[in-house]
């Protein structure tokens, strides 16, 4: 019995420079699919291509050819206002480095996604509330960024992500930026999300412990996946061990 | 070495530095357009018949200075953050820290003086074009102006080489003292809109007096003189000030609590404005009296200027009269294709001039009765002889026959009594066109032609009292005109220029906006709202001030200031529309890819 992979991965490439000057070729061939309810991680070391693939995956980047879906739709070619609404929709991203509007208010941060799509007014509230309590930041929503730490700035775009219950987050080193406390809250926080509302997330991250709360790691090395582990019934601290083993004979 | 880390750190700002280059030559182009009518003494001793005028220009450059004051503070502060992370740099990289103070020390001046020369002669080029259009395209004629006056050009240099050295030292401190982390990290950290309703309130009430006061005294320059001028300047500066600090920010913060808040982009446009707003508030005072020094300029200029065919017009019925005009000059009249015409014989002693009462009985002679003097309204009344007689208008016959200092007075004989009279005959030629001011030139050469002079003490008639208007209300409509435009123009560049200068910080936010999933329109309705909001404003305060100001030219001008208004109002509103579109195009290419 299979079910229809929420994301599917064909044949990506990408490459920089235009033809005839120096060209560089980030991705060789990707090929990958990630199952609904899925938490699973991109690891690799810097330059390996695993920005450039998230970029590709989220939408913020083309690729020179190959095809990705998510939720059977193909991504790759949407532009303009149907690419606006897919993004504000189907899927949410964490950044390494929060991207909140300072500007605005934790509440005004989360409900942004829902004052894009022109949900009535009398909805959001609820829903923000709602996705806040679940997250556990309630008490912070009248403040501004500047106010915040690390750890609470990223539970605020975490529940930003998520408002819209999209079919897939995406997160770009979340815990690149946090302390080891922030970190760990963080990623419990996203093994709760994932068990309790059943999104997919896909973690790009080349630190093995953020990588070890994943139930499927892909290790990237120069823009091609390599291995592949799979958590299965083992502890998280077991399978961090075999992270890390892996991670040391990976680069040799 | 570090010179020339410098200067490719310019050549990657070019468009910054474009923006600040564009802002400071505007800048101190106008000043000097200011200052070449404000130091002129000649031209306004000439021009005005009031007294005041001097005086009133000195005033105005007190303002015009605080105004540049401020612009040059924000120029300089932008440069400073434009410069900051790359002079960290090269502390990091081992600079010595006087060196890097030399650097910045240098290039605030060298910045300020190439802007300043090149704005004192972009001003030159700027008068002479802007004075030629308005004195062709209204029939001005002035005394002493000078587009090039050089008192004019050191006054403005010394005033903003004076400042940028000030800014420069400032600078060279800032830098020196802060450690190069800080630099590095030289972020601008948005706060929370403090909303302390105590002060704000006191700032509200004070605000208020302090402008109410202002207009009372600019209604009242009658009883205050120039000191009126001076109150009212101080007051509704500061009002001004104290109004757009307390009460828009509580405005934004209030807006908030609306439901409409939180459609679309408008709760982010709201945020954008709130943070701005206090960040802007003394850049949109100074928008606002600009507003209202333009348009209140443009608005007085063009009433001048429509008084001046209505005195004439009230003065006689007749363009000109002519004895015994010769047949050369009858073909210029007849070519002026005039409305009427008439020929009337007389005999002419010191004291009495005799006409034949018949002809007036054939061709009715008109004259123009003065309803109201402070509206310019008449009647024109047509005369035959009897009535012409009894006219108390009827001087302004002898007008056209000897001119405005006719002492004689005329008198309407039967044929035969006239004909009994010794004194030679001599022939009265009087027309009208339809307008004076169109013909004016024809006029002129026929006036030059038969009276040998355009002296319109030495004539009568329409283009005689035309001649004398226009001489006297000349100087004050071009100033008017050429002030407003002026003004205009900087108001413009000290707003676009604000705005601009926080479009760099923008960029990330709205690139953020696109990657949580943003419809272009969207965006670009959020950029249009906002900045419509920084233009609207100190549009509003600046269109009351102008309503209020108005009053101080009751006193110099013969209709009511107020007669028309709605097309310089009207004018004004398309130009400043103008530059909001030309803002938002900007502002949209450098903040969206």
């Amino acid at each position: 019995m299979t079910t229809t992979p929420i994301m599917t991965v064909s044949d990506l490439h990408k490459t920089y420079g235009k033809a005839g000057s120096k060209q560089y070729e980030a991705l060789k061939g990707i090929n990958f699919n990630v199952q609904p309810g899925e938490f699973i991680g991109i690891m690799g070391a810097s330059g390996s291509g695993k920005t450039t693939l998230l970029n590709m995956l989220a939408t913020l980047d083309q690729p020179t050819s190959g095809e990705v879906t998510i939720h059977q739709q193909p991504i790759t070619h949407l532009k303009g206002n149907q690419l606006a609404d897919f993004r504000a929709k189907e899927i949410g991203f964490i950044f390494q480095d929060f991207n909140l509007l300072e500007t605005m208010t934790a509440y005004e941060n989360i409900a942004l996604p829902l004052s894009l799509q022109n949900t009535p007014v009398k909805k959001i509230k609820p829903a923000v509330e709602k996705v806040a309590h679940q997250l556990g930041i309630e008490e912070f929503l009248s403040n501004y960024p500047n106010e915040l730490s690390g750890g609470q700035k990223q539970r605020v775009a975490a529940a930003r992500a998520l408002i819209n219950d999209p079919a897939i987050l995406f997160g770009d080193e979340p815990t690149g930026a946090l302390d080891s406390k922030s970190a760990r809250e963080l990623l419990d926080l996203f093994t709760k999300i994932n068990q309790e509302r059943a999104v997919s997330i896909l973690l790009v991250t080349h630190d093995p412990f953020s990588a070890s709360f994943c139930q499927r790691i892909l290790f990237i090395k120069d823009g091609r996946i390599g291995q592949e582990l799979k958590r299965g019934d083992l502890s998280r601290s077991d399978f961090y061990q075999q992270v890390l083993d892996n991670l040391g004979t990976f680069e040799q | 070495m570090l010179t020339k880390l410098a200067m490719t750190g310019f050549k990657h700002r070019w468009r910054d530095y474009l923006v600040l280059f564009s802002g400071l030559i505007m800048s101190s182009a106008i000043f000097y357009m200011f200052e070449a009518l404000a130091t002129n003494q000649d031209f306004l001793k000439q021009n005005t018949s009031i007294s005041m005028v001097g005086l009133i220009f000195q005033f105005g450059s007190v303002l015009l200075t605080i105004i540049t004051l401020v612009y040059i503070g924000y120029a300089n502060s932008f440069l400073l953050s434009m410069r900051k992370r790359d002079y960290g740099l090269f502390m990091l990289v081992g600079a010595r820290k006087s060196k890097i103070g030399q650097l910045i020390w240098l290039e605030t001046l060298l910045v300020g003086i190439t802007a300043t020369i090149v704005g004192i002669l972009v001003g030159t080029a700027l008068t002479v074009g802007v004075s030629q259009i308005l004195i062709n395209s209204l029939g001005l004629t002035l005394h002493h102006f000078a587009a090039w006056y050089t008192p004019a050009a050191i006054a403005t240099l010394l005033l903003y080489v004076g400042l940028f050295l000030i800014a420069g030292l400032f600078n060279l401190l800032s830098l020196t003292k802060t450690p190069a982390l800080k630099l590095l990290h030289s972020n601008d950290q948005p706060n929370r809109p403090q909303l302390k309703p105590a002060r704000q309130l006191i700032e509200i009430v004070v605000g208020v007096i302090s402008i109410a006061i202002g207009y009372w005294s600019m209604a009242n320059l009658k009883i205050l003189q120039l000191m009126g001028i001076g109150i009212a300047l101080v007051t509704i500066v500061l009002g001004t000030y104290l109004l757009f600090n307390a009460i828009f920010v509580w405005l934004m913060v209030a807006l908030k609590r609306f439901s409409f808040a939180q459609r679309g982009l408008n709760g982010f446009t709201l945020s954008q404005l709130s943070f701005r707003i206090r960040n802007y508030t003394k850049m949109l005072s100074i928008v606002a009296m600009l507003f209202a020094l333009a348009l209140g300029a443009i608005t007085v200029g063009m009433g001048f200027h429509s008084q001046i065919p209505s005195m004439a017009n009230i003065n006689n019925a007749y363009d000109m009269g002519l004895v015994n005009a010769s047949t050369a000059e009858k073909a210029q009249i007849a070519a002026m294709k005039p409305k009427t015409t008439a020929t009337y014989h007389f005999k002419a002693t010191k004291k009495v001039v005799y006409f034949q009462a018949a002809e007036f009985n054939r061709q009715p002679f008109t004259t123009i009765h003065t309803r109201n003097k402070n509206q310019l309204t008449f009647n024109t009344v047509h005369n035959n002889a009897a009535k012409l007689q009894k006219s108390e208008d009827n001087y302004q016959l002898m007008q056209l026959q000897s001119g405005v200092m006719a002492t004689a007075t005329p008198v309407f004989l039967s044929k035969t009594a006239y004909a009994k009279l010794a004194q030679p005959e001599q022939r009265l030629t009087v027309f009208t066109t339809n307008n004076v001011i169109e013909h004016r030139v024809a006029l002129n050469k026929l006036a030059k032609h038969h009276f040998h002079t355009t002296s319109p003490e030495q004539f009568g008639g329409r283009y005689a009292m035309y001649l004398m208007v226009n001489g006297m209300y000349s100087g004050l409509e071009f100033m008017g005109m050429f002030l407003g435009i002026a003004f205009l123009a900087m108001l413009a560049s000290c707003l676009m220029f604000k705005i601009l200068s926080g479009a760099d910080a923008d960029q990330h936010r709205y690139k953020m906006l696109d990657k949580v999933g943003t419809t272009r329109r969207q965006l670009n309705g959020a950029i249009n709202k906002e900045i419509a909001v920084l233009f609207i404003l100190p549009g509003i305060v600046g269109i009351v001030h102008v309503l209020f100001g108005l009053q101080m030219f009751k006193i110099i001008m013969v209709t009511s200031p107020y007669t028309g208004i709605w097309l310089p109002f009207l004018i004004f509103a398309g130009l400043y529309l103008l530059y909001y579109l030309i803002t938002i195009t900007i502002y949209r290419r450098i903040v969206l890819q």
